[in-house]
C-alpha cells in the first residue's frame, strides 16, 4: 500500500500530538456516498457545513471545510464504487475520513499534481473531472493523509483546526 | 404588528383564534422560525425574515400580512404612492396600464410615480458599483428585503457582498422627497410617501429599512388591500380614460431574469435566481466560492420575482406574461435623469454597512456548541426520525435542538408517546 502525507508547516507537533491521544470524537457524522450519483453527491458536505455552521465555526474556515469536503466527497462518487464520508468534530479540530471500496490509485504523486486527472467521459461530462480535487484538499487543509494502491481501497483523511 | 420585547419589526401577524396548531407554516418555513406550542403557532422574531411562506400555507387566516390602512394619509398634506412594478400584472387584459396606474391616484394621493421609472438608471448604479468593488466577488443583489434578512440571519460572511446601494423605489423616494419640498415648499414631514407593495418584506422594510441613512417612506400599503376599490375605480375610468406618465419598458424590473438581462454586458457576468429554496442553495455556494465566476447575482425570494409576492392576487406566471406583454407596447416618458445623478454623486443613495443577525449558533463559545450538539445528537437517537412536525418543531433535530435550549421536552414527541403508553399513567 503506498501512504501519502501532507501536514502544512506549523502543524507537525499538534497533528503529532492528536493523532497519539486517540482521543474520541464529540459528534460525528457518517454519510454514505453511492457510486456516480451526482444527484446526491455533495449532500455530506452540505449537511456537514450546516453542522458546523451550528457550532460557529469561524466563516473562513468553515468555507475550507467545505471546500475540501466537497471535493472529496465529489472524487469518491466520481472515481470509486462508492464509500463512505465520516466526519469527527473534536474541540479543537475536524477530521473527515473518506473510504471508498476501490479501485484505488495508482500512482498518488500523479493524483496530487493539478491538472492530472483519470476521470471517465461521463464523469466529465457532467462538469467534473478537471483534476483539482485532491490538490484542491490539500490546499483547503491543515493535514492530509492518503493511504491506497491499484485494486485496493482508497482511505483518505484530512484534519483543519478551528483556530 | 410587532411581537413585544424584539428589536426586529415583521409585518406578519398570528391570530390566536384562528389557529388549530396544524403545523402548515412550521414545515414552509426556510430558517425554521415557527413552533407550535399549546396548539398555537409562534415565529421567533429572531429568526423571521419575512419571506411570506407561512401567510401562503396558512388555511385557516391565522397567519395575517399587515399593512398599513389608507387613511394614514391623513396626517399629510401631500400624498405620494410609489407602486411596485409586479402591481400591474394583477389586472385582466382589458385593464390598461396607464388606467390601473391612474386608479391609485385616485384612491386619495396627490401624485403617483412608479418603480418602473427608475430601471435604466438603477441599472447604471449596479454596473458602476460592481466595477468599483472587483474586491468582492460575486456582488448580491439587495432589492429584496427578504433575502437581505435572509443573508443576515443565515449568511453572515456574505454580508460585504451585497450591493450597498438603496433599492429603486427608495432611490425614487429620496429623489421626490427632495423634488416635492422644493417645489410645493412643504417640510419632509408634511410629505407622505407610501409604497403600494407586493410582500411582507417590502412592508417590514418600510418600516424598519435595513442600512437606511435617511428618512424614506410612511407607510407601505398591500395590492390586495387596495385591489377592491383600484378596481371599482377602474370601471369609472374606463369609461372616461384620461392620459397619465407611463414607463413600460422599465416594468420588467418586476420579473426575475429580467434585472440580470440587463445588468450582464461585456465586461460583467450577472446570474438570476427566484425562489427562497433556490436562493438559500446558491448562497450556499457563494459561501464556498464556487460561483466567484458570476460578477453580479440577482437574488428574489418569490417565485418568478416580485411577481409572486404573496400580497399578489394573479399567479406570478400569469401576471410575469401579462407584464411583458405590456412592457413592449408604448414609449417610456423621459425622466431627469441628471437630478438622480446629482443625488448619487452625493451619496443619498448609500446604504451603511448591513449588521449580522446571527440564529445559527448554539452557544457563542464553540466549546459549549459542541457539548450542546453532542447532547442534541443524544436526543436525536431516541426520536423516531419521521420528521413529522406533530410536536410543532419543523424536524426531530429541530425538536432535540429545542429541548435541549430548554425550549420543548422529549414529552412533546408524539410518536414517542404513542409508542409508550405507560409513561401516559405518571
Amino acid at each position: 500500500m503506498a501512504e501519502y502525507w501532507y501536514i502544512a508547516e506549523g502543524f507537525e507537533e499538534r497533528i503529532d500530538g492528536f493523532r497519539s491521544k486517540k482521543s474520541e470524537a464529540e459528534v460525528d457524522l457518517e454519510f454514505e456516498i453511492p457510486e456516480k450519483d451526482f444527484n446526491t453527491a455533495g449532500k455530506g458536505s452540505s449537511e456537514l457545513k450546516n453542522l458546523l455552521k451550528r457550532l460557529g465555526v469561524n466563516s473562513e474556515i468553515l468555507r475550507r471545510i467545505a471546500v475540501a469536503s466537497y471535493e472529496a466527497e465529489i472524487n469518491v462518487a466520481a472515481h470509486s464504487k462508492g464509500g463512505i464520508m465520516h466526519s469527527a468534530v473534536y474541540d479543537e479540530l475536524i477530521h473527515i475520513r473518506f473510504q471508498d471500496e476501490g479501485p484505488g490509485i495508482e500512482d498518488i504523486d500523479q493524483a496530487m499534481v493539478p491538472g492530472y486527472s483519470t476521470a471517465d467521459d461521463l464523469v466529465r461530462e457532467l462538469g467534473f473531472g478537471a483534476g483539482l480535487g485532491l490538490p484542491n484538499i490539500k490546499k483547503n487543509s491543515d493535514a492530509m493523509h492518503i493511504v491506497s494502491a491499484k485494486g485496493n481501497p482508497t482511505v483518505l483523511e484530512f484534519f483543519i483546526y478551528f483556530s | 404588528m410587532n411581537k413585544k420585547g424584539s428589536k426586529y419589526f415583521h409585518a406578519i401577524q398570528i391570530l390566536e383564534d384562528n389557529c388549530t396548531g396544524c403545523t402548515a407554516c412550521v414545515r414552509v418555513c426556510p430558517t425554521e422560525a415557527i413552533r407550535v406550542r399549546d396548539r398555537k403557532a409562534y415565529i421567533d422574531p429572531n429568526r423571521c425574515v419575512d419571506c411570506g411562506n407561512c401567510v401562503t400555507a396558512c388555511e385557516f387566516h391565522a397567519i395575517i400580512p399587515s399593512s398599513d390602512p389608507l387613511d394614514i394619509t391623513q396626517k399629510f398634506k401631500y400624498n405620494v404612492a410609489i407602486i411596485s412594478s409586479s402591481f400591474f400584472g394583477q389586472f385582466t387584459e382589458d385593464v390598461s396600464y396607464s388606467a390601473a396606474k391612474l386608479a391609485v391616484l385616485r384612491l386619495g394621493f396627490d401624485e403617483v410615480s412608479e418603480e418602473a421609472m427608475v430601471t435604466d438608471f438603477m441599472i447604471s448604479i449596479i454596473r458602476e458599483y460592481i466595477r468599483k468593488n472587483r474586491d468582492k466577488r460575486p456582488i448580491l443583489s439587495s432589492n429584496c428585503p427578504a433575502v437581505v434578512r435572509l443573508i443576515q440571519v443565515k449568511y453572515p460572511s456574505l454580508l460585504p457582498n451585497i450591493l450597498h446601494q438603496e433599492a429603486p423605489m427608495s432611490i425614487l423616494t429620496r429623489y421626490l422627497r427632495e423634488k416635492i419640498s422644493q417645489e410645493k415648499n412643504l417640510t419632509d414631514e408634511e410629505i407622505g410617501i407610501f409604497l403600494i407593495v407586493p410582500c411582507v418584506a417590502h412592508v417590514t422594510a418600510v418600516h424598519q429599512p435595513e442600512g437606511a441613512y435617511k428618512h424614506l417612506q410612511d407607510g407601505a400599503f398591500s395590492t390586495g388591500m387596495i385591489y377592491g376599490k383600484v378596481r371599482e375605480i377602474l370601471k369609472d375610468i374606463q369609461n372616461h380614460p384620461e392620459e397619465i406618465d407611463t414607463y413600460p419598458h422599465g416594468l420588467t424590473w418586476a420579473l426575475s431574469g429580467v434585472q440580470a438581462e440587463l445588468v450582464d454586458t461585456d465586461d460583467i457576468r450577472a446570474l438570476s435566481v427566484n425562489g427562497i429554496d433556490n436562493v438559500m442553495d446558491i448562497l450556499s455556494r457563494v459561501e464556498d466560492h464556487y460561483l466567484d465566476q458570476y460578477d453580479y447575482i440577482v437574488l428574489r425570494s418569490c417565485t418568478n420575482g416580485c411577481v409572486g409576492g404573496c400580497l399578489n392576487v394573479e399567479n406570478p406566471f400569469v401576471a410575469m406574461s401579462r407584464i411583458k406583454k405590456m412592457s413592449k407596447e408604448g414609449e417610456d416618458k423621459p425622466i431627469h435623469v441628471e437630478e438622480l445623478e446629482k443625488l448619487h454623486s452625493e451619496g443619498e443613495f448609500s446604504v451603511s454597512p448591513l449588521s449580522p443577525r446571527p440564529i445559527m449558533e448554539l452557544d457563542k463559545d464553540i466549546k459549549k456548541a459542541i457539548k450542546k450538539m453532542k447532547k442534541i445528537n443524544e436526543f436525536l437517537t431516541m426520536l423516531p426520525g419521521l420528521n413529522c412536525s406533530a410536536c410543532g418543531s419543523p424536524t426531530c433535530y429541530a425538536l432535540a435542538e429545542d429541548i435541549v435550549l430548554g425550549k420543548a421536552s422529549l414529552d412533546d414527541c408524539v410518536v414517542l408517546k404513542r409508542n409508550c403508553p405507560a409513561d401516559e399513567d405518571e
